[in-house]
């Protein structure tokens, strides 16, 4: 058991340096009376000691190894002014209602980092701390990012204002739906997917994570395709329309290619998944920036660390990251819809993308105060299992600015993909209109649902085969997955 | 009309057989009472004023009764026209006008917007009618109030764009009486002459009121309220003084009652500051801040002319 | 066919009651409220003719509406829509946009493809309306 003085940073610079073994705590990466500097940038983390490690040592060995520390001392430490560059662990609190864990707040002076880079800053602070013996576990869950750091990145090529000004779509959230089934069909199948949504009222239609450039579709054949489905449903209604090509491919050189064919073909957005790494995120930023191209990513893997409260990264810190790496879109949850997606958590994940400032919002996961230096706003997209039937849910949680993505919602409608595709449009035109008309659209959303069905077929079809246009909501407030009676 | 029912039901009427009216709830439902009652004490004098809001408050309520049972005059014309010399509480009186206009269901919003002849003319061709329908659009919902309405109309320039403004606004006074309350203001005798040339816009005014001058007493509890808030009092001199101010402010030329009086205690004011300043070294206290001396308002020009005291003064 | 640009395009044409209610809400945000006339929708027809400025500071519908009855008289024929700005920073754009009258007959747009290179087709979007000069295209 440690004592408060082995906690103590020790100040004589030639004991400190002497060759050998110390704690972090005394090597001064626990430093509880650090006043941290406007210019740091600052990280929440979530950590689990192992038994018998003391939670401020664990916290101070977390501020080392995601900066400049190494297990043991060394004297080239002294040819640097250290203390700037070393991380402070400044303030440990225990997690509420989870015993063994704890918060840890480490402060890194700006000079650790390169301007610009997200990979930079994440090989900084998720590079090998995560996986330090003396942690059970480490979740990163919240940064806070100074205005001069915030500069340095273009952010959103596009942002919401800007799309919503090349679309021509206001005062409604936008309506997606991604192809389905999502593997197998040939080009010019999957093109009549894309015409019967975007025909039937759908704004986007949508490539799936995994489509790519398979034997069943060669990639080229379907930007085709769907440029003739985006084209012809442009002309049938008047308003613009876009398919996200996916053009995410195991090299930059392949993705240049069909981001460069995509935009010969006159398409208005482009798509990447979350896989293809930040650096290669950073630069299909810069290109959709010149080339005046929306950039939609999907968050495909994001699971795999984000999920687990206890280890990995929060999803509110690969927001944050994003906006600064500059997407234009990204899922962002649903909360009704069937994948994982507390209302607080998600709401909290829309506001990072969508504010110009965000205050801190415990209830909603957000830690630090964090101004956006005039970084432009990232579309969120809810995707998952939702249909028209949850407007009202919809509107209330998540707002005005994000794409509703009704895959099974559109393709499954029994009237075919382009009754699917009114359903929603007249669906949420309803919405809004009633609740702009001062309607108290969470209580009365089925009554507004049902009178807009009265004038059209399609939405009765859909509320009739999706049902439970009344839901039981109050499983939705939990913080786990909650399943909905949606096909996927 | 075919009635099924039985005659003797239907002679009665509904007076009889309905339950009477409350008109003590719809008074309270609509909370004028209170609005009255604040404009009774924030206001002082005016008696033959609020006797006319009074009167016009109670019309407006009847009248939303009468329209619950289904008798109707049509719909009211509630256009205004408020005369009376400067300072008199036009203004002030305008703006109760449209919260109670608003409390009683005959103004939707109950905003003011208050605007004179150069809000509403323009310079050249063309430019009136924009003006005057940009300013109508603001008022749109609550009570447009003209002050000194006369001047948007001079015959001695026949081809002057008054006219163009006064045709557009009798266009919305009469078919949007919904939509919009027009209160024309100014002196008493030009607004008489003004309607007499323009009988469109005499016609469709459907209340006078006017506003008479103050009397010495109540200029100077209008004076002694306005230095209750802001925090300020008189010495027994100064209210002397003062009293003898108004007597001869008065009968000067330009006198604009309570405006005349805010202006007075603004230099008052400032003159009291210069004497504080000018004893510099001698202590100072809050009741010497709080306290406008004789020599304060004596030091008026008011005073110069003659050197007779008006007796029979506060 | 029926244009659907706007946000209320899918839902039966409002009523004047219902335009009202949208512009108490506009207003209620403090957004200003213009409107715009054309007789070519193409979808990237973005500067559609001012029908007169934006109005700021208005309080109550009636204003907006006696100006969209003075539209329609003058443009019975073309779409009218009617745009709320927000200043707000963040914003500082358009926040809701709906079509207030449109033509009768509204025949739609020609696409035209060219091929290209390869497989490649260049697509071009005309509206047949405007086969007709400017003003005299719905009537």
């Amino acid at each position: 058991m440690a004592t408060a003085n082995d906690r103590m940073a020790t100040t004589e610079m030639a004991d400190r340096y002497r060759a050998g073994v110390l704690k972090y705590a005394q090597m001064g990466y626990w430093r509880p009376d650090y006043e941290p500097a406007d210019s740091d940038i600052l990280a929440l983390f979530r950590i689990t000691p192992q038994d018998g490690v003391d939670p401020e040592e664990a916290a101070a060995a977390v501020a080392g190894e995601s900066s400049t520390a190494t297990w043991t001392v060394v004297w080239t430490d002294r040819l640097t002014a250290a203390d700037t560059y070393r991380a402070k662990a400044y303030k440990v609190e225990p997690v509420p209602g989870s015993p063994d864990q704890y918060f840890a707040y480490v402060a890194y002076d700006l000079d650790l980092f390169e301007p610009g880079s997200i990979a930079n800053l994440t090989a900084s602070i998720i590079g090998n701390v995560f996986g330090f013996k003396p942690l059970k576990a480490l979740r990163l869950e919240d940064m806070r990012f100074p205005a001069a750091y915030v500069k340095t990145f273009d952010g959103p090529p596009t942002g919401i204002v800007v799309e919503r000004e090349r679309l021509d779509k206001f005062g409604r959230p936008l309506l997606g739906a991604t192809t389905k089934p999502k593997l197998g069909l040939s080009g010019r199948n999957y093109g009549r997917v894309v015409y019967e949504a975007l025909r039937g009222g759908l704004d986007f239609t949508k490539d799936d994570e995994n489509i790519n450039s398979q034997p069943f579709m060669h990639w080229r054949d379907r930007f085709l395709f769907c440029m003739e489905a985006v084209n012809r449903a442009a002309a049938a209604t008047g308003e613009v329309k876009g398919h996200y090509l996916n053009v995410t491919g195991a090299t930059m050189e392949d993705m240049y290619e069909r981001a460069e064919f995509a935009k010969e073909l006159g398409s208005v957005i482009v798509m990447i998944d979350l896989v293809i790494g930040y650096t290669a995120i950073q630069s299909m930023s810069k290109w959709a920036r010149r080339n005046d191209m929306i950039l939609h990513l999907h968050r495909a893997g994001h699971g795999t660390y984000t999920r687990q409260k206890a280890h990995g990264v929060s999803f509110r810190v690969i927001s944050k990251w994003m906006r600064l790496a500059g997407v234009d879109h990204i899922h962002a949850g649903t909360v009704v819809g069937k994948l994982e997606g507390d209302p607080n958590m998600v709401q909290g994940f829309y506001n990072i993308l969508r504010e110009p400032h965000n205050a801190v919002d415990l209830q909603r996961g957000l830690h630090f105060d964090q101004d956006w230096a005039g970084l432009r706003k990232v579309m969120p997209v809810a995707s998952g299992g939702i249909h028209a039937g949850q407007m009202h849910q919809l509107l209330t949680y998540l707002g005005e600015d994000v794409v509703l993505q009704f895959g099974g919602g559109t393709i499954g409608h029994p009237m075919g993909i382009q009754a699917g595709a009114t359903a929603n449009r007249v669906a949420l035109e309803a919405m809004v209109l009633a609740r702009n008309e001062g309607r108290d659209i969470w209580n009365e959303g089925p009554d507004i649902l049902a009178a807009a069905a009265r004038d059209c077929l399609p939405l009765r079809a859909a509320l009739d085969t999706w049902g439970e246009v009344t839901f039981d909501y109050t499983s939705t407030d939990t913080p786990d997955f909650v399943p909905t009676s949606t096909p996927a | 009309m075919t009635s099924q029912t039985d005659p003797g039901t239907t002679a009665v009427g509904p007076a009889a057989s309905a339950p009477p009216l409350d008109l003590e709830a719809a008074l309270a439902d609509s909370q004028v009472e209170e609005l009255l009652a604040t404009l009774d004490r924030d206001l002082v004098g005016l008696v033959p004023v609020k006797t006319r809001i009074r009167e016009i408050a109670a019309l407006l309520l009847i009248e939303k009764l009468r329209m619950g049972v289904g008798l109707s005059a049509g719909p009211p014309s509630l256009h205004m026209s408020f005369t009376g010399n400067p300072g008199t509480g036009k203004t002030t009186v305008a703006m109760r006008m449209a919260e109670i206009l608003h409390r009683l269901g005959y103004s939707r919003k109950g905003h003011l917007v208050a605007v004179t002849r150069d809000d509403l003319v323009g310079q050249f061709i063309g430019h009136t009618a924009p003006k005057t329908k940009e300013v109508l659009k603001r008022a749109m919902g609550g009570v447009l109030f003209i002050d000194e309405a006369y001047y948007l109309y001079r015959p001695e320039n026949e081809r002057d764009y008054g006219q163009e403004a006064i045709e557009i606004l009798l266009q919305v006074m009469e078919n949007q009486r919904d939509d919009l309350v027009v209160i024309l203001a100014g002196y008493k005798d030009r607004m008489e002459r003004f309607f007499q040339m323009n009988p469109g816009m005499s016609s469709r005014i459907a209340h006078h009121v006017d506003f008479p001058d103050y009397e010495a007493d109540e200029l100077f509890s209008i004076a002694e309220l306005m230095l209750e808030r802001m925090q300020y009092r008189l010495s027994p001199d100064a209210a002397r003084a003062l009293g003898e101010y108004i007597d001869r402010r008065r009968m000067q030329r330009n006198f604009a009652n309570a405006r005349s009086i805010r202006n007075a205690l603004d230099r008052a004011r400032l003159r009291q500051a210069n004497r504080l300043f000018d004893r510099r070294g001698a202590p100072l206290g809050r009741e010497d801040l709080m306290t406008i001396e004789a020599e304060d308002i004596r030091a008026s020009r008011v005073f110069d002319r003659s050197e007779t005291t008006v007796e029979g003064s506060q | 066919m029926r244009i659907t640009q706007g946000t209320f395009s899918f839902l039966p044409d409002l009523t004047d009651d219902q335009i009202r209610a949208q512009i108490e809400y506009c207003l209620g945000q403090g957004w200003a409220i213009s409107l715009e006339y054309t007789d070519d929708p193409h979808p990237r027809n973005t500067y559609w003719e001012m029908f007169g400025m934006p109005m700021f500071d208005l309080r109550d519908a009636a204003g907006v509406m006696t100006e969209v009855q003075a539209a329609r008289g003058t443009f019975p024929d073309h779409y009218i829509k009617l745009n709320a700005f927000d200043s707000t920073r963040g914003f500082e754009t358009i926040r809701l946009s709906f079509i207030v009258n449109r033509p009768l007959h509204e025949p739609g747009f020609a696409l035209g493809r060219e091929e290209a290179a390869g497989r490649t087709i260049r697509y071009t979007i005309r509206p047949y309306a405007t086969d007709r000069p400017e003003g005299g295209r719905y009537s």
